[in-house]
């Protein structure tokens, strides 16, 4: 059964394949290998989750050569979880995409190749084979934003590109660094050999800045994350649902492996400095990137801001280097990117109500898109870290852990997030909610539901489905019930009933992950407790 | 104490939120919706109500529902203190969903689905945060609270109340991240943060700087919900919610909230004990009396009457929290005793200003002279309720007063006594010219408001508006009306001023009674018209004028009675004449020009309002007369035993 965890990687990058060998015999190929991909993925991370929560942690020698000459797969606690997560997401994505494109059967491929990636980033215990799959990863990621096939899609993947080739290409620095030291490049191999070399070997200090500083730039930590927001806004709904769901939580988790896995709290404990160093990068990532996101008008780019902020959040939660605040850290890595996909999705659905994606365009989306408005709002408020939701327990965890390693400032970071947080999503939500959608009336209750459709339909240029809703009803959710109707119509200006589907999925499954994150505590346990024993 | 593992306080929770399902999934029908809000909070009343015997008792009820995060529970227990706060909401719940119903469709409101559901949620989060076990699941709920709070402040979709919501939302969750920060330290420093009454042992032997810092953020954080004065500011914004809400959220279940979350830090997680240990209480205590009386004096100056109601109760808040920062037995018991107290009398006096808004538009409390005979009812409640807040005998702000006017002398800081007493007054102060002018003047005779008209400092009236003016002219009248007494011919000049204020109102009666009254009656009125001036009063009760009463009869004998304290006046006829004309023609609403109509007892507005009222005002009064009988003080009673072992 331990094949599972290698069969993890190979099955998308086998189905990869099948779009472009029998994409021209049917259109749907792509769509459909994806599909399955997406299903046997989930059937293989259920047998992985299995096997380690029955039996423990497992290795996997690839092609049968023993580590540390051989490549090792690792399944513990917590690459078992995200793999889970990997699978969740990638079958929410393609259900989404199955409306709202691409629909090519390149960008099938790509995805697939994305999934296989990260896959492997979760699963290897293996220094240069992580570099291997980030760069799959990596590459994948910059084909997948160029899809949006628009210029401003192009110029960003080439940002992107440039910028993200710089962060691999320091981490492959740094792994070098460390196999010219100690020989070794297995992980559980590095983790013994480091302390002969000596924690303060200038050539170990030299290769963790180099490996930090690589995957803060593939994490978006600030100021590291420039090619970010413009990925995320110009690449289509449904990639940015999926990379900031996954490629930055991908590049966190590596952080999270090689400060845990390679050094070992032991060498936090020589050098002191070198995370510190992290801890206040990733404050400052955490303030910076509301502060931006506060800034921003357009949603993908405030979303895209919002998640350099919590990736901080994250990486602080893995710098404070106790048990109880790494918890919080995975347990927000994993809350993060079930949030930050469910409303990537939820703002590219409800787009193609309000006619733009623009703060002001949201302008009472919520009389229109009921469903998907309330599921967005669950959303926002879970990430602002409205208990009993997942965000608080991530949260939670990081403050705790913070104030038992007596980092205040992280405590205090992490405390101020919520306001931070909610600086950004209070008005997105105050506008679907309690702002009419014509320009600036006044709020008067009768208004609005005659005009809104006009103006919606002008600017999505297509037949107004949700203007049929005469308002007779003293009560405004009368308004609704035409859009409701619609939600199976192929129209821009109705949310389809997958993006529907997987908002709510989303907001519900952050609110049962948070009521169930003691379980999600226990998984970690065991993992963590191997490292800070 | 024993416990027992019961659904009951999870079901009381839950309900509102089922309540929320029904509601929204049956939001086309708004009579089978608005059944749902009252079934709902009937059975969530029901559920609670059966938990106090249990409560007054010793047995605790308790929901477990599995652990939280490692090392807390999410568990509610129905424990005396929650059960104070929770019996409240719930009951006031119910009434409230009446009133909502006759407020939201007097006034047509849109949005009254997502009004509903928002309600329901609110309540629901505040049992949650009643039954709350530890700071951890209070702090769940006290979110929870904020955010199914926020669409109803914001409910109006007006720019001011979206600037209310937001100020709402940055206000209160700012105070939940103070909370957050507060129970971390308190966790941190003792490994645990269920409720223990007389507090966690721990606490009392940790580093006091520590604890310190804890006790600040903790009842920082749940002052802003308190409305404790620096961080008070968001309560009167959040007026421009509707009325219901302004009345069960903002001075019982919300704010409440934020006091409750004061308590049970005082008592369950400190103890008192400690919390003097560590001289927190009388800095909590001091913070208490400044707002208690500031926001008195601000509550002097505001026009708007739902504001004034809001500075008033940040003010009644503080006496809750001045109890429980005083910390000697009997003033914790005022201070508990006041969060039902103030609430009923609260929630009557903003059901008293939603019915005046529904039924007459009426904001401001300049406008509101002589409404007394269009709300009788109304500004009758109003009164008793007012009264109440001051503090006197016979009414629930007596009792829990003089408790914490005995806890304060206890305790030996009679200052805080002298507080409450200038608190008193300071109420008398800002309610009774309301309910003055609106039994004793008439929109066209009131007096100037000193207070609320003129800049601080006082300067005298200059002629530079057209109020002031007619001011100045009801003035000349006054004074020449003393003197005449029994000379009424020789006034008659000096009347004039007065007589083109009343044409508008008596020119329209010329067409109305056309209808409904007999061409005797007319004549009467204009007979009435000419005769007031010649000869005042005799005349209408010699020949013409016994039609008019007939017809009229209590409108009559209301005003002649009225015409004694008229004094200032000294016209009786002239009076007599426009308060008949009142009764018939002015149907529209709005502050009218003719003065007010002159309605009945119970003919005021609908009965889902007046019902709601009587209701709050009789549990007012219940609570002033009989205390005991009521349950709240038995359960105040044994919180407190259980907290500082002192049995009353």
């Amino acid at each position: 059964m331990t094949d599972a965890i290698a069969l993890l990687v190979v099955v998308p990058i086998v189905l990869a394949l099948a779009p472009i060998a029998f994409g021209r015999l049917w259109d749907r190929t792509g769509w459909l290998a994806a599909l399955l991909a997406g299903l046997a993925h989930l059937g293989l991370a259920l047998v992985v989750a299995a096997t380690v929560f029955s039996t423990g942690r497992f290795t996997y020698a690839v092609g049968n050569y023993r580590p540390p000459f051989g490549i090792e797969l690792v399944a513990d606690g917590v690459s078992a979880t995200l793999a889970l997560l990997v699978s969740i997401v990638t079958l929410a994505v393609v259900v989404y995409a199955r409306r709202a494109g691409p629909d090519t059967n390149e960008f099938y491929s790509g995805l697939l190749i994305l999934t296989a990636g990260i896959s492997g980033v979760f699963v290897t215990g293996d220094l240069f084979n992580l570099y291997v799959f980030i760069e799959i990863t990596g590459l994948a990621t910059y084909a997948l934003v160029a899809t949006g096939r628009s210029p401003a899609a192009a110029l960003s993947s080439l940002k992107y590109l440039l910028v993200g080739t710089i962060g691999a290409s320091l981490y492959l620095l740094g792994v070098g660094y460390l196999y010219i030291s100690t020989g070794t490049l297995n992980m559980a191999d590095l983790a013994a050999t480091i302390p002969e070399v000596g924690y303060d070997s200038p050539l170990i200090l030299t290769g963790f800045g180099l490996i930090v500083v690589g995957l803060a730039v593939k994490a978006a930590l600030f100021p590291l994350h420039t090619w970010q927001p413009d990925a995320y806004a110009d690449s289509p709904d449904s990639v940015t649902a999926y990379i900031s769901a996954l490629v930055s939580t991908a590049a966190a988790y590596a952080l999270f492996r090689v400060i845990y896995a390679v050094f070992t709290p032991a060498f936090d404990a020589a050098t002191p400095f070198a995370l510190d160093a992290l801890v206040i990068l990733a404050s400052v990532s955490v303030v910076v990137g509301s502060v931006l996101a506060v800034l921003q008008s357009d949603l993908k780019r405030m979303l895209a801001y919002s998640s350099v902020a919590q990736f901080g959040l994250i990486v602080a939660g893995f710098a404070v280097a106790n048990a109880t605040a790494v918890t919080g850290g995975l347990i927000h890595l994993v809350g993060h990117a079930i949030m930050k996909a469910g409303l990537f999705v939820g703002v590219g659905a409800l787009a193609g109500v309000a006619g733009g994606r623009t703060v002001d365009d949201f302008a009472g989306v919520a009389d229109r898109a009921p469903v998907t408005s309330a599921a967005f709002a669950i959303l926002a408020f879970a990430l602002v870290g409205v208990p009993p939701a997942v965000g608080f327990a991530g949260k939670w965890h990081i403050v705790l852990g913070a104030v038992e390693g007596g980092r205040w400032g992280v405590a205090v970071v992490a405390v101020v997030s919520t306001l931070l947080t909610l600086a950004y999503f209070a008005r997105v939500v105050e506008r679907m909610y309690f702002r009419d959608a014509a320009a600036e009336p006044a709020g008067d209750a009768d208004g609005p539901p005659v005009d809104a459709p006009a103006t919606d339909g002008a600017l999505a240029s297509d037949g107004g489905s949700g203007g049929s809703g005469v308002d007779v009803d003293p009560d405004d959710d009368a308004s609704v019930t035409p859009e409701d109707g619609d939600g199976s119509a192929p129209d821009a200006s109705a949310v389809s009933i997958e993006a529907k589907a997987v908002v709510v999925a989303a907001a519900v499954g952050a609110v049962v992950l948070g009521l169930f994150a003691t379980d999600l505590v226990s998984v970690f346990e065991p993992v963590l407790e191997v490292y800070f024993e | 104490m024993s416990e027992i593992d019961s659904l009951r306080p999870l079901a009381a929770v839950l309900l509102p939120a089922l309540g929320i399902l029904t509601i929204v999934a049956s939001h086309r029908r708004p009579n089978v919706r608005e059944g749902f809000t009252i079934l709902t909070a009937l059975a969530t009343f029901g559920v609670v109500a059966s938990l106090v015997p249990a409560a007054l008792s010793g047995t605790v009820h308790v929901s477990r529902l599995g652990t939280f995060v490692p090392g807390i529970e999410l568990t509610l227990r129905a424990d005396p203190l929650g059960m104070i706060f929770a019996l409240l909401a719930s009951t006031l719940w119910l009434v409230t969903s009446f009133y909502s119903i006759g407020y939201m469709r007097g006034l047509d409101e849109h949005s009254q689905t997502r009004y509903f559901a928002a309600f329901a949620g609110s309540v629901g989060a505040a049992l949650g945060v009643a039954f709350a076990s530890n700071l951890v699941a209070l702090y769940v709920f006290y979110e929870l609270l904020t955010v199914a709070t926020y669409p109803l402040v914001a409910h109006d979709e007006s720019d001011e109340a979206r600037a209310a919501g937001r100020k709402y939302l940055t206000y209160t969750f700012g105070g939940g991240v103070a909370v957050l920060a507060g129970t971390v330290l308190v966790f941190w420093t003792t490994g645990t943060v269920a409720f223990t009454p007389g507090g966690i042992a721990d606490l009392a032997t940790t580093d006091p700087m520590v604890a310190r810092a804890a006790f600040a953020l903790l009842a920082g954080g749940f002052g802003v919900k308190a409305a404790l004065i620096p961080v008070h500011s968001w309560l009167p914004d959040a007026m421009v919610a509707p009325t219901p809400v302004s009345g069960l959220l903002h001075a019982v279940a919300v704010v409440k909230s934020g006091v409750f979350g004061i308590a049970r830090v005082v008592l369950d997680v400190f103890g008192p004990e400690t919390v003097s240990q560590l001289g927190v209480g009388l800095p909590l205590a001091s913070i208490a009396a400044v707002t208690i009386v500031v926001s008195s004096v601000i509550a002097l100056r505001q026009d708007n009457l739902k504001r004034r109601l809001a500075y008033s109760t940040i003010s009644q808040l503080s006496y809750i929290v001045l109890g429980l920062g005083l910390l000697s037995p009997a003033a914790l018991i005022g201070g508990l005793l006041h969060i039902p107290a103030h609430a009923f009398m609260k929630l009557t006096l903003f059901f008293c200003a939603g019915a005046i808004h529904v039924e007459t538009h009426t904001d401001d409390i300049s406008d509101m002279a002589g409404i007394g005979r269009r709300m009788p009812l109304t500004m009758a409640a109003f009164g008793v309720a007012s009264l109440g807040m001051a503090g006197l005998p016979l009414l629930a702000g007596f009792v829990s007063k003089w408790y914490l006017l005995i806890g304060s002398i206890d305790g030996g800081n009679a200052i805080f006594a002298l507080v409450l007493l200038t608190s008193g007054l300071l109420n008398i102060g800002y309610f009774w010219p309301v309910v003055y002018q609106a039994f004793f003047q008439t929109p066209e005779d009131s007096d100037a408001k000193p207070l609320v008209e003129f800049p601080l400092g006082g300067a005298r009236l200059a002629a530079d508006g057209g109020e002031r003016v007619d001011e100045a002219e009801g003035d000349d009248a006054a004074a020449d009306g003393e003197t005449e007494g029994a000379a009424a011919e020789s006034s008659e000049d000096e009347i004039d001023p007065d007589v083109p204020i009343d044409t508008a109102g008596r020119v329209e009666p010329d067409v109305e009674p056309s209808e409904s009254e007999g061409q005797v009656e007319i004549d009467a009125r204009v007979e009435g018209d000419y005769a007031v001036d010649r000869n005042p009063s005799d005349h209408l009760g010699s020949d013409v004028g016994e039609a008019v009463d007939e017809q009229t009869e209590s409108a009559h004998s209301d005003d002649s009675g009225r015409g004694v304290d008229e004094h200032d006046h000294g016209e009786h006829g002239e009076h007599d004449e426009h308060g008949e004309h009142d009764g018939h023609d002015h149907h529209h609403g709005g502050p009218p020009a003719s003065g007010w109509e002159r309605r009945g007892f119970g003919e005021e507005s609908t009965w889902f309002m007046l019902g709601p009222i009587t209701v709050a005002v009789a549990g007012a009064v219940a609570l002033g007369i009989a205390p005991r009988a009521m349950v709240f003080l038995a359960l105040v009673q044994r919180v407190v035993a259980d907290a500082t072992g002192v049995v009353f």
